[in-house]
């Protein structure tokens, strides 16, 4: 027997000794129906043990309530959304996820962000989570957040983004956004909204504070602690994703954290290029012939043959100092990076230790490798230094350039000092 | 005159602690003494999303007040009760223990359910919220006024334990009893007088010990749901002991009935038998999916093996006991959490079963009261093994009987099991032959004053009980 009903509306199902009475919700397992029992608990029902049944009646139609009238007077932001946990809420009607998709919805949900601040434009180029993007997603953040900069009542943007794959469009929008003289921040919920401990609010209302505070760049902004008491503020080009669920999965790497950030204040810990009024220029171009690397023991260097055909330049995570197996090893790498380097490829080493830097100076291996062409990236992070790679291959004519603009600090991605 | 309890109907909700470690980690179910080690100060917020239901401002400027102060342990909590990292699947032993008290109670089992998010936003659940799953329906249990049916059986998380609050604005948790498993039994609003209440609750209560449960204080939470004519009903919460539910219950029917205006409530049950008000009757609990878990499935197999492996009811137990020559006191005693170790304990040794249940029930508690150790300390020095060990020595031969409790006295103050043995004592023959030499040796003594010559001879390590029965024998 087929389902009876659909989500949101009352049924009578007819099973082999029983009748049920519930609200269909969504399901997404299939040949199982689920349903809200009176008491408000899910059960489901296998479709085959269906025997009938009715519709009792519809779904009601949801009505949003009245918005909260925005007051002048506050600080005006503006908002690009892009997906990710933040922006998601489980509608209990139906059991599904649905997203927030305008001002009113955010209103709504983040009541104290709109106490604050007032939005003037919320912009939402796509929704979906991080792990979907790729460059051309990059790109239109950029154009978005760089229309919004340039709008001289805005003080600001907040990008709200799906954690995982945060730290790659932070890096994006690092190189892109050229002269930005406004803090754009992004920020991400590690806990969802539609429960009461979700980690959204404090980190959508401290990236509130940053945005009209005095600090100019691209920062990336959230818990500091498991704790609800204040968040961090983080270089956009030194930051990573370091744990898969805690609140302050994002750290700061080789470098200390700009400032933290209180929903009523910030206090600033590391340096920062104030405001300014130059107009932002959005450099929003990327190649997408580039690739990340990841070395492991014995890995054959055959597949350089495959990345050189494909790609113009990959970053390889090597060793802590950046070593590759050299001359003395019977897996030496040296002969074909030396052939692909020399036929135009590009080879960017980082360390796989995600904290120091690397050094081709301290071993031979090291020396050996400089010698075949491998441009050692010193603290950069791999995916930053990916993106990097990326940004600068998209431009035409960069790439007789590509060592030298590679290792110049664009966007503050090299620290000279590693603190201790 | 009218019988006060004319008209009385009412409902048991028992909620009882699992005995297999936490429901969604692997962490230990056990609570803690000491300061945690890791404090995290948390915010709720108000949930939006159901619009027209919730006033969403009104919600949020009430809940952010509160700042909740949660305190972990390194060794016994981790990101689960922390709502640092998503529920792990749910423990199929608590699943299981939970499915073996749904088949005792004859409920028919959900085939697939949704594991829920109850709404709880006091700060007693880190995400705001507690796990709850129905597993069960439409069940019974017999008494002897008949059936009582089962409307439901659910397993749930408990909460975190409350250590202090702040003049209202701090509260302080403790993480160690969040998510431990609570299986949740609720029977429907049948029960017409007090006393088929209380014996109701007694009969859970015997079909609850009979599976892996939690003993003590706190383990166990008995609400009961009163309506008397012309009242709604009120919920009377924690009922601690059962004995006070009768004079309770009846007192809480005084006190409705002598309502000019009665109000749907919950009450707190206090130990002087009457009860307090706590708040307002709380509206349908807001429910949604834990979506971070798979819908949960029972299949018919699992249900065949917990019915092969279900354990048997003291009743049974106790006829059982009774046949193998225990006393009915000295079965009271055994059945009282300590039936598995004694099966196991008889299974495996060559041993009077009698003597078994007096070693790990009896002696056992006497020896721990006289060295003043509480029931954990004992059970920490006094364990299968060394039971074991001494079950051998007495199987073989080499230790009497009559010896056991010294022994066990003797390990309780340190020593090992063999370093308490009593000298190698003579076989019976040889005791009655050095008896009778001495008897001999000095004839006309009383029989008390030739066990201090045969004590003086072969030390205090005698059996004698043994000695003085070859005594009078010799003696006369």
């Amino acid at each position: 027997m087929a389902f009876i009903g659909k989500p949101g509306d009352r049924v009578r199902l007819r099973l082999a000794q029983e009748e049920v009475e519930g609200t269909v919700l969504e399901s997404h397992e299939p040949g199982i129906c689920l349903l809200k029992l009176g008491s408000g608990y899910n059960i489901g029902i296998s479709a085959d043990h269906i025997l009938g049944g009715e519709v009792l009646g519809s779904a009601p139609v949801s009505q949003l309530p009245s918005v909260v009238r925005r007051s002048s007077g506050k600080p005006v932001i503006g908002m690009v959304i892009t997906g990710g946990t933040i922006a998601s809420v489980l509608d209990p009607k139906t059991g599904g996820v649905k997203p927030l998709a305008s001002v009113e919805d955010f209103v709504q949900y983040y009541p104290a962000l709109f106490q604050m601040v007032e939005v003037k434009v919320i912009r939402i180029p796509f929704k979906i989570a991080s792990e979907s993007m790729d460059s051309e997603h990059w790109k239109l953040i950029a154009q978005e957040v760089g229309n919004l900069v340039n709008d001289p009542a805005i003080q600001g943007v907040v990008v709200t983004h799906g954690t995982d794959f945060l730290h790659y469009t932070a890096a994006a929008l690092s190189f892109m956004l050229r002269d930005l003289g406004k803090p754009v921040v992004l920020t991400y919920s590690q806990r969802s909204i539609d429960r009461p401990s979700s980690d959204a609010h404090l980190n959508l209302q401290c990236a509130a504070r940053m945005v009209i505070d005095k600090a100019a760049g691209v920062f990336v902004v959230g818990h500091a602690t498991e704790s609800d008491d204040y968040c961090q503020a983080l270089l956009g080009t030194k930051v990573r994703k370091l744990h898969s669920s805690r609140r302050d999965a994002f750290q700061p790497v080789n470098t200390v954290p700009v400032a933290k950030v209180w929903p009523d204040r910030v206090t600033y810990t590391g340096s920062f290029t104030p405001r300014h009024t130059k107009p932002c220029v959005v450099d929003a171009v990327c190649s997408d012939k580039i690739a990340l690397v990841k070395f492991y023991p014995g890995q054959s260097p055959d597949i350089l043959d495959y990345y050189a055909l494909k790609y113009k330049g990959i970053i390889v995570e090597a060793s802590g100092f950046g070593h590759l197996p050299v001359s003395e090893s019977g897996n030496s790498w040296i002969p074909l990076l030396k052939k692909h380097i020399r036929a135009g490829f590009f080879v960017g080493c980082v360390t796989q230790t995600i904290n120091g830097r690397v050094d081709p100076y301290v071993y031979s291996n090291g020396r050996e490798l400089i010698d075949a062409g491998v441009v050692f990236l010193g603290d950069l992070l791999a995916e930053t230094a990916l993106v990097k790679l990326g940004w600068i291959l998209g431009h035409y004519g960069w790439k007789k350039d590509l060592e030298k603009k590679m290792l110049e600090n664009v966007a503050g991605e090299f620290s000279e000092r590693l603190v201790c | 005159m009218r019988s006060p309890t004319l008209g009385f109907k009412a409902g048991l909700e028992i909620h009882q602690q699992l005995d297999t470690g936490k429901l969604f980690c692997a962490c230990p179910g056990y609570l803690r003494q000491d300061a945690g080690d890791v404090r995290v100060t948390r915010k709720l917020h108000a949930i939006a999303g159901e619009t027209g239901e919730v006033d969403v401002a009104v919600q949020h400027e009430a809940g952010k007040e509160k700042t909740f102060v949660y305190e972990g342990y390194h060794d016994s909590t981790c990101l689960v009760e922390l709502d640092e990292e998503p529920p792990h699947l749910i423990s199929p032993a608590a699943l299981d223990e939970a499915l073996r008290v749904a088949l005792l109670l004859n409920c028919e089992v959900y085939q697939h359910t949704q594991i829920m998010r109850k709404l709880v936003i006091d700060g007693s659940n880190t995400s705001g919220f507690q796990r709850t799953v129905v597993l069960a329906r439409n069940g019974y249990i017999e008494t002897s006024f008949g059936k009582v049916p089962i409307d439901t059986v659910c397993l749930e998380e408990d909460s975190a334990r409350l250590v202090s609050e702040k003049s209202g604005k701090e509260v302080v948790y403790r993480l160690d009893r969040l998510g431990i498993p609570l299986v949740e039994i609720a029977t429907a609003p049948t029960l017409t007088t007090p006393v088929q209440v209380k014996e109701t609750a007694l009969k859970l209560g015997e079909i609850l010990r009979a599976c892996k449960v939690k003993r003590g204080i706190g383990t166990i939470r008995q609400d009961v749901n009163i309506s008397s004519p012309g009242h709604p009903r009120v919920e009377v919460k924690g009922f601690q002991d059962v004995a006070m539910m009768e004079q309770t219950i009846l007192t809480e029917i005084a006190r409705q009935q002598s309502e000019k205006q009665g109000a749907s409530q919950v009450r707190q049950a206090l130990p002087d038998g009457t009860t307090k008000f706590l708040r307002p009757m709380p509206g349908k609990a807001r429910m949604y999916p834990e979506t971070d878990l798979p819908l949960l499935y029972i299949s018919k197999e699992r249900l065949d093996g917990l019915k092969k492996s279900l354990p048997r009811l003291q009743h049974d137990i106790r006829q059982d006991l009774l046949k193998q020559g225990l006393s009915s006191d000295l079965v009271t005693l055994v059945l009282d959490g300590y039936v598995p170790l004694y099966t196991t304990l008889v299974k495996r040794h060559a041993v009077s079963p009698v003597l078994t249940a007096k070693l790990i029930t009896l002696w056992t508690q006497e020896v721990g009261t006289k060295a003043h150790m509480t029931a954990d300390e004992r059970a920490s020095v006094l364990t299968e093994a060394i039971y074991d060990e001494i079950l051998e020595y007495v199987a073989s031969g080499r230790l009497a009987e009559g010896h056991v409790k010294g022994v066990l006295k003797s390990v309780v103050e340190g020593k090992s099991v063999s370093s308490s043995l009593p000298a190698p004592g003579l076989d019976e023959n040889a005791l009655e032959q050095t008896i009778r030499a001495l008897v001999a040796e000095k004839p006309g003594l009383r029989a008390n004053a030739y066990m201090g010559l045969v004590i003086g001879k072969l030390g205090t390590g005698i059996d004698k009980k043994k000695t003085m029965d070859i005594l009078q024998k010799v003696v006369g």
